[in-house]
């Protein structure tokens, strides 16, 4: 591909017409009906990291709600009003297996967000995102946890359903080589992320322009030397280390920056917490980040994949979404193998009206 | 109703109905003022790939601040309509 077809006019149906396109659009269109919302589970962690969104705002202080049949409940309604795809978070999910296992029961597919320092029962077989937030030596400085990769390792050996997410801050760039090669000798995944302030957060965790740059740079080097272990695209990296967040680049579809209630996220999302209750005003999928900051791996998931129009205008593009989707889908859906990536180059992303 | 405005909404069924591989319905038995995302249940996924396929057959965009309006194949006919009144 050429730069040239970035200034041609073309028709959707042109750009669907390359093999390759036309099949990776498929694949992913198979998946169009998944419709989420995310579940604090708990409201105890076993450890404390600075710059924890679920310790931030009203939440935490939510009740929790330890009724199987509760959840249950929940659950199946839920499932009637169109929710195809949970997410489990906030704050530890593994202090509670059984209402893990009754979610997982009522709509089968869905993620857990954990630190992974308790192992989830097998029989849940929902995705399971492994926080690592550096080496082991800056784990212990920044969450307070020895040994956090070696266990979380231990834990999850062999296991398909994990898949460690990196959150880059900026004491940590210079560390994910090391984190990589180690998930690489043990045969895992890993994707990464970027460190969002929390609303009000002013410490040395969040990102500049120089860091958001370093950043890239070795994104950009891990993704090409470890295509095997590192689930991510050039555009991913482009969209999560851009000087712009998501919201300035993508304008963003969850509730609390979305208004509208008719169709997509702004219809259908809803962030529960631990009691079962939910805001429309606080709904998000990391709720109580500065949405200015927001670079999260999760909110681009959603915001960047409801963006397909704007990057329907050249074959160029639009294989830079595809990329994009397929990785959001292996990253979110276990089972799902993402293919290799189309489109090589660090592509800017479309303005909204081109 | 006019004849192109009751062909503008056949056709727009049609695409409907051939990309959510809809069955038991036909263009013409397809009523025009279902609403879309509640009664066929169409997402903002499903819209947007319609959406791209209109523009194709019409040579129109479909702002990406419009698609919450879109909730009818009757309304949809309207908002085509007005894009290519615009455009002449």
């Amino acid at each position: 591909m050429t730069n040239s077809n970035k200034t041609k006019e073309y028709k959707f149906s042109d750009i669907i017409a390359v093999p390759a396109i036309k099949e990776r659009f498929e694949k992913v269109r198979k998946y169009f009906f998944m419709r989420e919302s995310t579940y604090d589970m708990s409201n105890r962690c076993n450890i404390r990291c600075e710059g924890c969104y679920y310790f931030k705002g009203e939440k935490q202080f939510a009740r929790e709600n330890l009724s199987t049949a509760d959840w249950k409940q929940l659950m199946e309604a839920e499932k009637e009003r169109g929710i195809t795809f949970v997410v489990l978070a906030g704050a530890e999910p593994s202090y509670v297996p059984e209402l893990c296992k009754t979610c997982y029961d009522t709509i089968p597919l869905g993620c857990i967000a954990s630190n992974g320092l308790m192992m989830l029962p097998r029989e849940i077989a929902y995705r399971i995102h492994i926080s690592v937030w550096g080496n082991d030596s800056t784990s212990l400085e920044i969450r307070k946890a020895k040994d956090m990769l070696i266990r979380q390792m231990d834990n999850y050996q062999d296991d398909p359903r994990a898949i460690w997410v990196y959150t880059f801050t900026p004491v940590n760039i210079d560390q994910a080589r090391e984190v990589t090669e180690t998930l690489a000798a043990n045969n895992q995944q890993i994707t990464f992320n970027m460190f969002s302030a929390p609303v009000g957060y002013s410490g040395h965790l969040r990102h500049t322009p120089e860091t958001l740059a370093e950043t890239r740079t070795i994104m950009t080097e891990l993704l090409t030397e470890f295509p095997e272990t590192v689930i991510f695209s050039p555009y991913n990296i482009v969209s999560h280390t851009h000087e712009k967040g998501l919201h300035d680049l993508f304008s963003c579809s969850y509730p609390r920056m979305n208004p509208s209630t008719d169709i997509g996220l702004g219809r259908s999302f809803r962030q529960y917490r631990t009691d079962l209750q939910w805001d429309r005003a606080a709904s998000c999928c990391v709720p109580d980040t500065d949405c200015d900051d927001c670079r999260h791996y999760a909110a681009g998931s959603a915001v960047v994949t409801a963006r397909m129009y704007r990057h329907a205008t050249n074959p160029l593009h639009f294989s830079a979404w595809l990329d994009y989707v397929d990785t959001y889908l292996a990253v979110w859906v276990k089972g799902y193998e993402k293919g290799d990536n189309l489109c090589s180059e660090l592509l800017e992303p479309p303005e909204a009206d081109q | 109703m006019t004849t192109d405005a009751s062909q503008t909404i056949t056709r727009i069924a049609e695409i409907i109905i051939n990309e959510l591989k809809l069955e038991d319905v036909t263009p013409e038995s397809f009523e025009p003022d279902l609403d879309l995302v509640d009664e066929v249940g169409i997402d903002s996924m499903d819209l947007a790939t319609i959406a791209l396929v209109l523009r194709d057959e019409y040579g129109i965009r479909i702002d990406e601040d419009d698609y919450p309006k879109l909730t009818t194949v009757r309304i949809i006919a309207e908002y085509i309509d007005t894009k290519l009144a615009e455009k002449e």
